[in-house]
């Protein structure tokens, strides 16, 4: 199938290197970009500017296309060139009627650099396949998080790319993370994830409402919330506000979610808009005055 | 005595919106009372602070445009035509910020407020231009449950064919930023789509208050009081988006404004730009808009969009490229269906079905109050003379700040 499609490729390409000849048309200069970039005397510097004008190549020409997976795949290459191949064959993926034909030998060769021992690369490869909802990228991220010998990312690095592709089992990974986390940014990626887990809103009451808790993980909450159960959401908002002690950056969070979720109802809500013309006011920031002036604004205040 | 100022022949105020393409306007007498002969001539201008939107007239269809004109208005009712644009170098920055006067003699006869509403650069927008447009854009995707669901929808990996690949990437493009800018409008209507001049550091746009700034893992993190906090799109919470550049400086490898207009007078030279700067654009992060299929859960991917369309606007600007019947303005070629000049394009034609991907999400393109062009069922040719620079019936209602007519 590759051969067949070589010689058809070949054909087509021929009135176009003839052209060259008479002067530079941007596939040329895509062609030799390629030539360069796969070049192991050149310098690393030479080779990954190079590569900033192969994606046209790489839709126009199999060789070129080929040339290029080599370099990515070359483990003795330096990996700003690998890494400068794999962005000029993803920018040439959004040509898609061209790129059709390349794309089985593309995810073959993303597969076997996901394994790669430069952690750089793994993650890039990884979140493209992700992406591209990649059934073997799940089963590796998903092993990794449930034996961290196996892991390719760290686990908070997992779960996001995981996020791409949401399956039953991903969420309960995420959720014993969430109980357990090795460390905050898997806490809060986990927390992200269980977003859109209807059966996690409680979870997310909880954490709105904890003053101890990290503000950045209540915001995280609040926006869980909003989709999951806008009418709480609602509600905790109005308690956030009309509560003096809780704190400037969740009242504006807050804010924001009534400002686009909130009701007709509110408008008659005296303690609210009392509470609200209170904040645009108050000591808080100009930003979060603005927010409440925002509000306030959308109910005729 | 009294006037009606009609702004693209209308009285509604969600018509008077300009570009630097000249609009239609109309005036007519309404209260003759104190005129004297069978018409009375009334002078139209404008008043806007220094810094607020400008705006020229014109009476026919030739001719400069001046700041004032004086018009004979019969007072028996007649509506009379003039022209009417946004002055260039000076859009608007909120609507209203301009004010459409006649005067009879010094008398001041009648007044219509009015908005030069103008693409911009998104590093440079006022925070509250930035702040309109973050609240009408939070406001469409409400969560991944509002209509940008749709927008969503479009951009897929089994739609891509219509929109990538061939000659009518630029045009599919064009009408699919103006269905999600009127759609803002709808929301907002001093929205314009602003750009990312990706060639250039925008340091302003990858902020909390606007698109956000990304931590190490590619998480985008907003302010408390940036109503984005919120997105979500296919069910998914937030953006993934991680620069590898310093989004301080613009990204490396890209061509220049002046590369990418420089790749050729033809279309068919021009449109190469889908690689680089197009691509090279999208893969300068990692996260959702390096991925075709996941790159419209991004905002950002609006503003690089804008950005495309930007410079091949420039280009047709530079090149006179406006007429479809010319073969430099488009590639004269067989294409795949969708990508020919009197192809309908799809999600907005409604068409299903092989070639045509299986669903056609989000109806007819948005209608505006203030351009009637390019209708609900675009097809590629009519994506071209987006100034009405051709024929003024082809207008679109959008512009740039730095891309005359």
């Amino acid at each position: 199938m590759a051969t067949k499609r070589k010689a058809a490729k070949k054909t087509q390409r021929a009135p176009k290197r003839q052209a060259s000849k008479r002067g530079a048309s941007p596939t040329t200069t895509a062609h030799r970009a390629v030539a360069i970039t796969a070049d192991a005397r050149r310098p690393p510097k030479e080779r990954t500017a190079a590569a900033a004008a192969a994606p046209l190549a790489v839709c126009e020409s199999e060789d070129d296309f080929q040339a290029m997976l080599k370099v990515l795949r070359d483990g003795q290459a330096p990996v700003k060139v690998r890494l400068a191949a794999l962005q000029a064959i993803q920018a040439a993926s959004f040509s898609v009627l061209a790129f059709e034909g390349c794309r089985g030998d593309y995810i073959a060769t993303l597969r076997q650099v996901a394994e790669d021992p430069d952690p750089e690369l793994r993650q890039r490869v990884l979140g493209m396949l992700m992406r591209e909802k990649d059934g073997f990228a799940q089963k590796k991220l998903l092993e990794g998080l449930h034996d961290p010998d196996k892991a390719l990312l760290p686990p908070e690095k997992a779960l996001q790319l995981l996020g791409n592709d949401v399956h039953a089992d991903t969420y309960e990974v995420a959720r014993a993370i969430a109980r357990k986390p090795p460390n905050e940014a898997a806490r809060r990626e986990a927390l992200r994830l269980l977003g859109a887990d209807a059966t996690a809103a409680p979870l997310f009451e909880k954490l709105l409402l904890d003053k101890d808790e990290l503000r950045e993980i209540r915001q995280i909450a609040a926006s869980a919330l909003y989709a999951l159960q806008p009418d709480r959401m609602q509600k905790h908002a109005r308690d956030i506000l009309l509560d003096k002690s809780d704190y400037d950056d969740i009242k504006a969070t807050s804010l924001s979610a009534l400002t686009q979720l909130g009701d007709e109802t509110l408008s008659d809500d005296k303690a609210l808009m009392k509470s609200v013309d209170r904040f645009s006011t108050g000591k808080t920031t100009a930003r979060y005055k603005q927010t409440a002036r925002r509000f306030l604004s959308k109910y005729g205040r | 005595m009294d006037v009606e100022l009609q702004i693209n022949n209308s009285a509604s105020p969600g018509a008077r919106f300009l570009t630097w393409a000249p609009s239609p306007g109309r005036i007519r007498m309404t209260n003759p009372a104190g005129a004297t002969g069978s018409t009375v001539n009334v002078r139209i201008t404008s008043a806007s602070a220094a810094s607020a939107g400008a705006v020229v007239f014109r009476r026919g269809a030739t001719g400069a445009f001046a700041n004032s004109i004086t018009v004979p208005v019969p007072v028996n009712g007649t509506s009379v035509p003039f022209l009417v644009a946004g002055r260039f170098g000076r859009p608007s920055t909120s609507n209203g910020d301009v004010t459409i006067e006649a005067r009879a003699g010094n008398t001041l006869v009648g007044s219509v407020p009015a908005m030069v509403r103008i693409r911009k650069n998104a590093n440079t927008l006022t925070p509250a231009e930035r702040d309109r447009f973050v609240a009408a854009f939070a406001q469409l995707n409400n969560q991944g449950l509002g209509r940008f669901a749709d927008f969503r929808d479009m951009h897929t990996n089994v739609s891509s064919p219509q929109a990538h690949g061939a000659a009518g990437f630029l045009p599919w493009h064009r009408a699919y930023l103006l269905d999600l800018e009127r759609e803002l409008q709808a929301i907002d209507p001093s929205v314009a789509l602003p750009y990312w001049r990706f060639d250039r550091a925008a340091p302003n746009l990858f902020q909390l208050d606007f698109l956000g700034v990304s931590d190490s893992l590619g998480t985008v993190r907003f302010s408390n009081s940036n109503p984005l906090q919120f997105w979500r799109t296919d069910g998914v919470q937030g953006i993934n988006r991680r620069p590898f550049f310093n989004t301080g400086s613009a990204p490396p490898g890209l061509l220049s404004e002046a590369q990418t207009l420089a790749l050729g007078t033809q279309y068919r030279a021009f449109r190469t730009m889908e690689g680089n700067p197009h691509g090279m654009a999208h893969t300068s992060f990692g996260g959702s808009i390096s991925s075709i299929g996941s790159a419209a859960r991004d905002p950002l991917f609006f503003l690089l969009h804008c950005n495309v369309d930007r410079l091949w606007a420039k280009w047709q600007r530079q090149n006179g490229r406006f007429n479809a019947a010319q073969a430099a303005s488009y590639d004269p070629g067989a294409h795949p269906v969708g990508h020919n000049l009197a192809d309908t394009m799809w999600p907005w034609n409604g068409i299903t079905g092989n070639p045509r991907p299986p669903t056609a999400p989000g109806g007819a393109l948005a209608a505006s109050p203030a351009a009637a062009a390019p209708g609900p069922q675009p097809t590629v040719r009519s994506t071209l003379d987006y100034q009405g620079a051709v024929s003024a019936a082809a207008r679109m209602g959008f512009d740039y700040d730095d891309v005359a007519f």
